[in-house]
């Protein structure tokens, strides 16, 4: 035991601990810059980078590290770089670690939420600023833990340094032992070493974790709840807010817009009639492998005209509507929106996704989509402040100003600092439709904004669009099931089915008179299943 | 030939001797003794590594001939560092030391990352494909068997039969018994069966864990282990190797290689080679005048 403490204390082996530092510090820094590059290559759209990538993990996670440490030690001389001991381990384990931690960042990057991505392009975000904005910092958070662990792994691995001339840890306990024989106090007290070393590291993730949190600014989470004995649940935490008891908010007085009479509906008709082309679609045409999903549509909506996409799942709305964004390509026809044809450069060439999205930005195509989409680690008010400082460079100030200014129009100011997570459907959604709004689109596009919602939290949405198209006459497209909403709101509908426009018409005309006997039917069976009851 | 290295042997053993008588107890242990006269020429003659520090890569796993120091483990001592540095001395060079393992001595060499080898290894001449050795020391290796030699085991011999023998990754011994193998399967008995580990200090645990039955190595070595461990371990025999004990130099620097060779030769004269041996308590029978092994 004396000799136990005696080695734990020895200087000797102390010193051993900052060349063990060293080498991992250079293995983790150098395998994340890698790493990084790595991760970028296998993701980017070019496949030479790709398969680069591909095989350079393939060679240096199928090697074992310690061919590596003496590759880089004793094979590299040989053409003329001859790195000191700790460089050339350094350079082994960050070779090594670099697909690991690739492999995670990939993981980490794959694991955001597709719709929020889709949501950020529609908001007009370069591929550069959804990376920096709303996929890293939620793909970090997922990434601690694997972090650690790898972290750890690469102190560990440090200890093959040894076999290179690094007077590390092991080394010098390996040393010790052949020049005293007190093989196992020596190894029992190195161990040790190793392990505060390594407890040191966990200790980083668990604050990293508790810092990194999101509940944490709302003071209910302690980091007493990521001990290992403690019984929290870390992921989701349920708030009394987004419960499902019916909440009558404050500033959305749910008193609906007076009806529009049929005189109103001539007047709104023959005002949009004279108006410009808002969005002009010619012969779309999209397949997805075997599968034709747009079969050569036509549409036009002109500007303040709101137009309900319906029709059966499958015939094409949300494509249509993801089109009109570009957040899809297609095969044949155009589509312009306010005269351009978004995606395209003059000369009829694919633009990047990079210049698609400061033309997103430009045009002003906002989209409403069904699982809303909200940033899920920005606030409310972020959701709404954040792409208008990212994408338009709005100050902060005016950002939040115009942010709050939009809550309180959707009626939710008193929950503008709330997570996502902690709204509910219906207040999601609400503040999915400011957040489009924020830049002034020329068109919004809603695709089934209401179906992912409780029936009860319906008409909260509704209500929310019924203003937009009646008081502020925006230009929409809504695709929708809510027959009585589309016929009140609506200045047109069109049914579609197998990619195409069966019939359209004046909403009011073709719901209550479809001609077609496939829109008859249709119409039938939906209001069959559902009669939203608005609240009055 | 034999007769007139042993001749020369016991006249620098005689030589030795004398220095010792003029130098005396005066000297406190462990000091050096003064760089030999003919020295001075050697650096007029090879100036090129005066001044200079080199890297020798050792294998610093055989207290006696190289190990830390157990009482201030920043230094390595033992016969070879000794001998080492009066060589470095000699020709005004200073040395720093990387420890690596036995197999991978000549591969740090090879590529650059050391200048000289100095870690009791022995010069054969299939090393010698790797580099340039400078011979120095007769081998004489012990067989190290738990107490009482339950075994009964005498050497690479028929003794060693059905026996685990722990040797070093790259050591001679690994060769020898692999050719008892097919010499037991005639004589119709169980093989010998080998357990390679990176450092003695693994070698004399597996003895100790009761994982192998022997250990050959340097009698020195075995001697080293068996004082650790006198409850457990014996040396059951000193037996015989055909090599000898060699300094490495790169196979591109014939020159160095001759400038190496030259200091040991003064060193030797000097008599601090045998006052070394006789330091680390090593037997004195091990001197011997310097030889070249190169490839053929």
């Amino acid at each position: 035991m004396s000799l136990f403490l005696h080695y734990l204390s020895l200087p000797y082996l102390l010193q051993g601990i900052e060349l063990t530092l060293q080498v991992t510090a250079l293995g983790l820094i150098g395998g994340l810059i890698l790493g990084l590059w790595l991760a970028a290559m296998q993701l980017s759209r070019f496949w030479l980078l790709a398969a680069f990538a591909r095989g350079y993990t393939v060679i240096f996670r199928g090697t074992p590290l310690i061919l590596q440490m003496v590759f880089a030690y004793d094979a590299l001389p040989h053409i003329g770089i001859k790195l000191p001991a700790v460089m050339a381990a350094g350079l082994a384990l960050a070779c090594n670690e670099a697909p690991f931690i690739a492999e995670m960042l990939r993981a980490g990057v794959l694991g955001v939420d597709r719709g929020q991505i889709a949501a950020g392009q529609a908001l007009g975000m370069t591929p550069s600023v959804l990376m920096r904005r709303i996929i890293a910092p939620q793909a970090i958070r997922t990434m601690i833990p694997a972090f650690g662990n790898e972290s750890v792994s690469a102190l560990k691995n440090s200890s093959l340094a040894s076999v290179i001339a690094v007077q590390e840890l092991t080394l010098r306990s390996t040393q010790l032992a052949s020049s005293t024989f007190d093989f196992f106090s020596i190894f029992f007290a190195s161990g040790l070493l190793y392990l505060v070393l390594t407890g040191a590291v966990a200790a980083i993730q668990l604050a990293l974790e508790w810092l990194l949190d999101l509940d944490r600014a709302s003071r209910q989470r302690r980091l007493a709840d990521y001990l290992p004995w403690r019984r929290v649940d870390l992921t989701a935490k349920p708030s009394s807010a987004c419960g499902k008891m019916k909440e009558m908010t404050p500033g959305l007085a749910l008193t609906p817009s007076p009806a529009l009479t049929e005189a109103d509906r001539a007047r709104r008709a023959a005002t949009v009639a004279r108006n410009n082309i808002a969005v002009e679609v010619k012969d779309l045409r999209k397949r997805y492998d075997a599968q034709s999903v747009l079969n050569g549509l036509d549409l036009t909506v002109r500007i303040g005209e709101v137009l309900a996409l319906l029709g059966p799942s499958g015939s094409g709305k949300s494509t249509l509507l993801r089109c009109i964004n570009h957040l899809e390509s297609w095969d044949g026809g155009t589509i312009r929106v306010g005269g351009r044809r978004l995606g395209f450069g003059d000369d009829g060439k694919r633009l990047s996704p990079r210049a698609i999205a400061n033309e997103r930005a430009h045009v002003g195509v906002g989209m409403v989509f069904q699982q809303f989409n909200l940033f899920s680690h920005l606030t409310a008010k972020e959701n709404i402040a954040g792409p208008l400082r990212w994408v338009h460079g709005a100050s902060r100030t005016d950002a939040d100003r115009r942010a709050r200014e939009l809550l309180e129009r959707v009626g939710l100011s008193h929950r503008a600092d709330a997570l996502p997570r902690h709204l509910s459907g219906g207040q999601q959604q609400r503040v999915a439709i400011a957040r489009a709004l924020a830049p002034n689109p020329s068109v919004l596009l809603l695709d089934e904004p209401t179906s992912a919602l409780d029936p009860e939290l319906v008409n909260e949405v509704l209500e929310v669009i019924r203003r937009l198209a009646i008081d502020d006459g925006l230009t929409m497209i809504i695709s929708t099931h809510q027959l009585r909403f589309a016929d009140e709101v609506a200045d047109r509908v069109a049914f579609l089915s197998d990619g195409r426009i069966l019939e359209e018409g004046p909403a009011h005309e073709v719901l209550s008179n479809p001609r077609h006997p496939m829109t008859a039917r249709f119409l039938s069976v939906v209001d069959a299943d559902r009669t939203p009851e608005p609240a009055r | 030939m034999q007769n007139w290295l042993f001749l020369k042997a016991g006249r620098a053993w005689v030589a030795a001797l004398a220095a010792i008588v003029a130098t005396g107890f005066l000297m406190p242990a462990g000091s050096q003794a003064a760089t030999p006269a003919g020295c001075t020429a050697l650096q007029t003659k090879y100036p090129e590594w005066k001044g200079k520090t080199l890297v020798n890569a050792i294998n610093p796993h055989t207290p006696g001939y190289e190990a830390i120091d157990p009482n201030d483990p920043s230094k390595y001592v033992g016969f070879d560092i000794d001998i080492g540095e009066a060589i470095g001395d000699c020709l005004g060079f200073k040395l720093t030391y990387k420890p690596v393992t036995f197999a991978a001595l000549l591969t740090t060499l090879a590529s650059g990352q050391a200048d000289i080898v100095i870690s009791d290894i022995y010069a054969t001449k299939e090393r010698a494909k790797a580099a340039d050795f400078i011979t120095y020391s007769k081998v004489f290796d012990g067989v190290l068997v738990a107490k009482g030699n339950p075994k009964g085991i005498h050497g690479i011999d028929m003794t060693m039969c059905g026996a685990a023998a722990a040797e070093n990754t790259g050591f001679v011994e690994v060769p020898l018994v692999q050719d008892l193998m097919p010499k037991c399967k005639a004589e119709g008995k169980a093989e010998p069966t080998l357990q390679l580990y990176d450092n003695n200090a693994n070698c004399i645990q597996a003895i100790l864990a009761g994982r192998a039955d022997t250990y050959v190595n340097d009698v020195n070595t075995v001697d080293q282990a068996v004082k650790a461990n006198p409850d457990k371990l014996e040396k059951a025999i000193a037996v015989t190797i055909p090599y000898s004990v060699g300094i490495a130099v790169p196979k591109d620097k014939p020159q160095f290689r001759d400038a190496v060779m030259a200091a040991l030769i003064e060193v030797q004269k000097a008599g601090i080679h045998m006052e070394l041996l006789k330091k680390w308590e090593l037997d004195v029978n091990n001197f011997k005048e310097p030889d070249i092994l190169v490839a053929d």
